[in-house]
């Protein structure tokens, strides 16, 4: 009997393995007469022929477009056009691009501060892909002060008001038992609002990507490697209020890169209004944090700070890698990434809810407290927004 | 069949592009410039091409002769062409390039155009002109692999066109089935450097509107390629617009003034440096240039110029 499971389960570990050597066979087979099998189905449509803009930047008269082949066939750039209007240009590489690969295209333009542009690249078939800009704005050169600039930007939006937050900590402490609860269903209900504003920033973010990234699954993937890990460490860390302020950076960082992409590429006009709105908007997370951090018996200085520079020194961060970097694969991925962590963050909460609320999850307190938080977000995020 | 050449054969030629020969198009960068500058090797990049360079001259005028026969052959043939810097754009054309060949006659002429259908869809070849009903290009849809002899006398004596008028009409005329057609009068015209041109567009992405604007074909030819006539003699220029999806069209020449025949007719002319033409319509245009030097010739409206209809005048003495 034990040899003939012996036997069994060696022949077990082949057989595993045979689906693979034959997929291998038969994805080799296919290659060889691939084209055999297209010609029985009939003809192939013609490739899109379409480019994907990366980035354009204004420099001091002259225009740079960064392009990528999305498509499996390579695609040329055969003529550029600036508002309808073919014009000389240079390209850095060669103009035939593979699959995926990229090239930028320098334009000697005497282009027109503050107004709408348009640029056509034209394919050697003809077809013209057409990028829009709201507005042709300088593109920031890294430097010291812009450096500087991006940085306190990120500051005020995400540091400042979590710190502010925070200090409802003292208040929440001498609450009673029915508020707290409020309050940190109140939390729950803001991070399901941010958990869906990054989700629905994702999904838009991902539809602009090129084919070759895969579709939604990539949202998928960034949404559950953060809400895995962040599952793992509520296991290791009970702090929960260290993974409220885990779930709110990562969502601060997303923010932070859409802030400092949106400014650097002329998209967003960054005044003190929208600041302000932002600064409003996340106030509130810092009372969120404050409510988790009542959990804890004695709270240092320290740990205060540390929660505060966890959930809004990502904003930093994000701003500057958004204003000199510009990519949306990592843009999907963050915002996912956001979205999975906020979840997360709200089962946990819903935990504490269950087994610490006055009447549990069902009490008014907290269904109060829920709706309060998403009605909050919403009122406040209309400043921002 | 004599064929008697009338007036000194045209002095028309390419100027030799000035800059060097080893300056290669666009693969550096050049300080911005604007169109004053898209010239010879500034241009776009286009490779010179005879069967281009074919159109720009039509045959010679022959005297008037009634009953003469002119024989021509026209083949539709679905061909690949350059329209633009490295854009290739499957054109349906008559033998090869679109526009198709200058057809001429003389008033009075037994015009014979033998038609072969080469191409992938059905085609016809409808003349403006005066002629019988069966001879239309209407109602006889040349099939694929089939033949057609068109018949008829030509007149009346002017500046007139052919096209293509099989369904959808849009279509079939964007994509390149098209040309000039020249009756002359009885009287013969002064000896000029007699010049074609074809106003034409290309829709390369199938939208339903031009991305590039030519004369003869592919966009800055005659700035890549400035056209180099005298001042001595009058320049005489067969002009045509066969765009598709804009409703109008234009010429503007810069530094001098042009007598304009409508239609190619005596009836109404006008002294101008403008004129506008509907698709299918079409004149002559006699230049005197009154100083040499380069001259820029253009649509006037600027968007067909920067996307292609743009060209030079090199005036010499």
């Amino acid at each position: 009997m034990t040899t003939v499971a012996a036997r069994a389960s060696g022949a077990w570990r082949l057989w595993a393995l045979l689906p693979l050597v034959a997929l291998v066979g038969i994805v080799g087979l296919f290659a060889a007469t691939g084209s055999s099998l297209t010609d029985l189905l009939g003809r192939t449509p013609p490739s899109a022929d379409q480019f994907d803009v990366r980035r354009v930047e204004f420099r001091p008269g002259e225009i740079r477009v960064r392009v990528t082949n999305p498509q499996p066939d390579e695609l040329t750039i055969a003529t550029v056009t600036v508002d309808d209007a073919i014009v000389p240009f240079a390209v850095d590489g060669g103009r035939t691009l593979e699959r995926l690969r990229s090239a930028t295209i320098r334009i000697p333009y005497d282009w027109v501060a503050d107004e709408p542009i348009a640029i056509g690249i034209t394919s050697s078939s003809g077809i013209q892909t057409t990028h829009e800009v709201a507005a042709a704005v300088e593109t920031p050169k890294p430097s010291p002060k812009g450096f500087l600039g991006f940085g306190l930007v990120g500051l005020l939006v995400g540091v400042v008001p979590v710190g502010l937050g925070m200090l409802w900590l003292p208040s929440l402490r001498r609450t009673r038992p029915e508020w707290l609860a409020a309050f940190m269903a109140l939390t729950a209900g803001l991070l399901s609002f941010l958990a869906l504003e990054a989700l629905s920033e994702a999904f838009q973010l991902q539809a602009e990507l090129p084919s070759a990234f895969g579709g939604a699954g990539i949202v998928l993937l960034g949404f559950v490697v953060s809400y895995l890990t962040l599952t793992y460490l509520s296991h290791k860390l009970a702090a929960l209020a260290t993974l409220v302020a885990i779930g709110i950076g990562l969502h601060n960082f997303g923010e932070g890169l859409a802030i400092g992409t949106s400014f650097a590429f002329g998209e967003l006009a960054l005044g003190t209004f929208l600041i302000v709105g932002f600064m409003v908007h996340n106030v509130t997370e810092g009372l969120g944090i404050a409510t988790a951090a009542t959990e804890e018996r004695r709270v240092s200085y320290w740990r205060l700070a540390l929660l505060v520079a966890i959930a809004g020194a990502p904003t930093i961060l994000g701003t500057w890698l958004g204003g000199y970097v510009r990519s949306d694969v990592l843009g999907v991925l963050f915002f996912a990434a956001a979205a999975g962590a906020a979840f997360e963050v709200v089962v946990e909460v819903g935990r504490w809810l269950r087994t610490r609320a006055p009447g549990g999850l069902t009490s008014g307190w907290v269904l109060g407290g829920f709706l309060g938080g998403v009605a909050i977000m919403y009122a406040t995020g209309v400043f921002a927004g | 069949m004599p064929l008697v050449a009338a007036g000194p054969l045209a002095r028309v030629a390419f100027a030799e592009t000035e800059r060097s020969a080893t300056h290669e198009g666009h693969d550096e960068a050049h300080a911005p410039m604007g169109h004053a500058a898209m010239i010879g090797n500034e241009a776009p990049s286009i490779p010179r091409d005879p069967a281009i360079d074919a159109l720009l001259t039509p045959p010679p005028a022959l005297p008037h002769r009634p009953g003469r026969v002119r024989d021509y052959t026209l083949v539709a043939r679905d061909v690949e062409i350059e329209v633009a810097q490295g854009v290739r754009y499957p054109a349906w054309t008559y033998n090869g390039t679109a526009p198709g060949p200058v057809i001429r006659a003389t008033e009075d002429d037994l015009l014979r155009v033998h038609f072969r259908n080469e191409g992938e869809h059905p085609h016809t070849i409808h003349f403006h002109g005066i002629h019988p009903a069966n001879m239309d290009g209407v109602f006889e849809v040349v099939p694929r692999g089939g033949e057609f002899t068109y018949e008829f006398p030509a007149r009346p004596w002017g500046m007139q066109l052919y096209h293509c008028h099989s369904t959808p009409l849009k279509k079939h005329i964007h994509k390149g089935l098209y040309g000039a057609f020249i009756i002359d009068p009885p009287k013969p015209r002064k000896p000029a450097q007699e010049l074609v041109m074809v106003l034409n567009g290309f829709d390369t992405d199938g939208d339903g509107e031009n991305n590039f604007y030519a004369v003869n074909g592919p966009a800055f030819y005659y700035a890549r390629y400035p056209i180099r006539v005298s001042r001595s003699q009058t320049v005489r220029i067969y002009l045509a617009n066969l765009t598709e999806f804009d409703l109008i069209n234009s010429f503007h020449l810069h530094g001098d003034f042009f007598r304009y025949y409508h239609t190619g007719r005596d009836e109404v002319v006008e002294y101008t440096d403008t004129v506008v033409l509907c698709q299918g319509e079409r004149g002559i245009l006699e230049i005197d240039f009154a100083n040499t030097g380069r001259f820029m010739f253009h649509a006037h409206q600027s968007e067909f110029a920067e996307l292609g209809w743009m060209g030079f005048f090199d005036v010499v003495e």
